[in-house]
């Protein structure tokens, strides 16, 4: 065999590799092949010939090195002759180090007890397999990163878990309360006209078209408005997002992308849930203290309230999450000196972005009027 | 005639009416370990993050290995390795996936060799690789310090640029970190840049010191620098720390 990095000459008992050109970190791929081209036959000693090496670097030395410790394990003698001996005896030293290290370490897990040792030994399968998972995940994540699509794919979902998933309690509690308030204020007043039934119109439009879009934004604005300025501007202090920048990736890419896209995602779903738990808050008041039956509320909301008084509150949530993580991570990026600008970008945000997010509701709402929706 | 691998021409930085930097010209030579000395507020950072392409210049020009440095532009982020002043390490990411994160931006390595050569890198910089799952967070100074280098280290850099590698070690940390830093610079074609107040480091490791006053850079081998008679570089080696680590050598 004979290539840019190996040429093999084959006696009867030995076998001699000549190393030649650049074993470098660049050529890695090229060179595990090579070396895997070094088959000898039982008896056969090998020998790796490295005057004609041009270059080696420390992953060239590495794959060299590993290749005999390979061979040792099929207990066969090989020995380098001519080499620059730095980066070999570097190697075997940093091995060693590493071998008596691990042995000095004390064994972190204890024998287990004969009595629970099936248990523990079940547990420690579910555990391994699991952070094995675990492990799998963050593997496909940095897997990504070589292709920015992947990575910001896999970044987003994220996002969608931490500003949508993780705050879904949070918005049904808040709107379901809010459904309850609506509907006792509008019943007090209903009530006068014995008009009552129409309590749960009121409720349905009021929550479908603007409350449940309000405060679900309301709520984000505060949980990720905040996190994103804050946990930008931590990495600016870090120096993190220069260090992404000098290792050649594109923060705004890798930061700034997937938290707005994962927010627009996000905050449609959240509305969904916070129309129809403000709506159970309005049939929990109607159906417990108003005398109104369940189906008779299910009619009155499916008469009252189009779709398009649904879609209409739907509409402004990509808007409002678009609003919300601009400003959040803009924020947080101008963060630059200290720990005091963290705080005011962090409260700048917040109260920016809700304030944008009434404004454009007014927009929104004027809007929709002159269309007629 | 010496290969030079950085050049700066005329660089000025001011921030407000305060010059940095006024017309400093720097040249680092290949294959040498330059030590960046002066006061605290002097611009040595700032120095650091123009050649990085962090922080746009008033004027002057810039070039790296034959590439002219752009504020903000993707620079031979191949072929450099920096350990800056915290760390800054990515918080998001474990200590292994921090070192193989370079060696996956840049190469088609399948995921073994990649994974080998990440903890080959976190040996060599003297860590255990028990620490290889834990978070940044998780990790002591001198370790961050550590994971730092091995991050620097990951793609057999060209040029390593070192902000204050040594501050917050112990002294026998730092002495070894001083070590490895020769060690690697004597058997891998490397040329390192070092900002350092430690004087130890400066008097046994660095092959070059420039000084940076008055907003410019004087530089010379150890013995010229110390032959100066401007009066803060007389009074920087003039100090008892220092003239301790000058009796020492
Ligand atoms: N972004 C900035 N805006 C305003 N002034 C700045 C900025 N960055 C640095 N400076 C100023 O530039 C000067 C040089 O700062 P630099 O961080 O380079 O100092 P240094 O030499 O690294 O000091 P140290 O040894 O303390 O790290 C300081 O006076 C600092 O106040
Ligand atoms: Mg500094």
């Amino acid at each position: 065999m004979n290539n840019a990095f190996l040429s093999i000459e084959s006696h009867p008992d030995s076998l001699i590799v000549n190393v030649k050109g650049q074993w470098i970190f660049d050529e890695v791929l090229a060179l595990e092949e090579a070396v895997a081209g070094v088959l000898p036959e039982p008896g056969q000693k090998v020998t790796f010939k490295c005057a004609g090496l041009d270059n080696i670097d420390i992953a060239g030395a590495w794959v060299l090195y590993d290749c005999t410790e390979q061979l040792s394990v099929l207990e066969i003698e090989s020995e380098l002759v001519g080499f620059k001996a730095a980066h070999f005896k570097f190697l075997q030293h940093i091995i060693d180090v590493a071998a008596i290290r691990e042995y000095e370490e004390p064994d972190s897990e204890p024998e287990p007890r004969h009595l629970i040792r099936e248990k523990v030994e079940l547990f420690g399968g579910a555990m391994s397999t699991h952070i094995e998972d675990l492990g799998a995940i963050a593997r496909s994540i940095l897997d990504g990163v070589r292709r920015p699509s992947l990575i910001i794919i896999g970044e987003t979902i994220k996002q969608v878990y931490y500003t949508g998933v993780q705050a879904i309690p949070v918005v049904v509690v808040i709107t379901f309360l809010i459904g309850i308030v609506t509907a006792h204020q509008a019943a007090g007043q209903l009530e006068k006209f014995g008009a009552t039934v129409l309590v749960v119109d009121l409720v349905s439009i009021s929550i479908t078209r603007e409350m449940g879009v309000l405060l679900a934004a309301v709520m984000v604005a505060g949980r990720s408005g905040s996190a994103f300025a804050a946990s930008l501007g931590v990495m600016k202090l870090n120096e993190e997002v220069d260090a992404m920048r000098v290792l050649g990736l594109n923060p705004n890419q890798m930061l700034v992308i997937p938290r707005i896209l994962g927010l627009v995602i996000a905050l449609p779903v959240l509305t969904i849930f916070a129309d129809i738990a403000g709506i159970a808050g309005g049939a929990l008041i109607a159906v417990g203290s108003l005398g109104i039956s369940g189906l008779q509320f299910v009619e009155r909301v499916a008469f009252s309230t189009d779709l398009s008084d649904f879609y209409v509150g739907l509409v402004k949530a990509p808007v409002f999450a678009l609003l919300i993580a601009m400003i959040g991570t803009l924020r947080g990026m101008q963060v630059r000196f200290s720990a005091e600008e963290l705080g005011l970008k962090t409260t700048m945000a917040v109260v920016q972005s809700i304030f944008m997010i009434i404004v454009a509701d007014a927009l929104f709402a004027t809007l929709f009027t002159r269309m007629g929706i | 005639m010496m290969e030079t691998v950085i050049e700066v021409r005329d660089l000025v930085n001011s921030f407000g009416d305060q010059v940095v930097h006024d017309g400093l010209c720097l040249d680092v030579r290949r294959d040498e370990i330059l030590g960046v000395v002066g006061g605290s507020g002097s611009g040595k950072s700032v120095l650091l993050r123009s050649i990085l392409g962090l922080q746009k210049p008033k004027s002057g020009t810039i070039t790296v290995l034959g590439q002219k440095i752009e504020y903000h532009q993707p620079g031979p982020s191949r072929c450099w390795g920096v350990l800056f002043q915290a760390g800054a390490l990515l918080s998001g990411l474990t200590v292994q996936q921090n070192v193989e994160l370079p060696i996956a931006l840049h190469s088609d390595m399948p995921v073994e060799t990649r994974h080998e050569l990440a903890s080959l890198k976190l040996l060599m910089v003297g860590l255990s690789l028990s620490v290889a799952d834990k978070y940044p967070s998780e990790l002591s100074g001198g370790m961050k310090k550590r994971v730092s280098l091995a991050r620097a280290l990951a793609l057999e850099p060209k040029i390593l640029f070192l902000d204050e590698p040594t501050a917050g070690l112990d002294p026998i940390g730092a002495t070894a970190f001083d070590e490895l830093i020769t060690y690697l610079q004597g058997n891998l074609d490397l040329t390192v840049v070092m900002i350092t107040h430690d004087v130890d480091s400066l008097f046994n490791t660095c092959h070059r010191i420039a000084v940076l006053v008055d907003g410019k850079v004087k530089i010379g081998t150890v013995e010229e620098i110390l032959q100066s008679d401007h009066p803060w570089i007389k009074s920087y080696f003039g100090v008892p720390r220092a003239q301790r680590a000058r009796l020492a050598i």
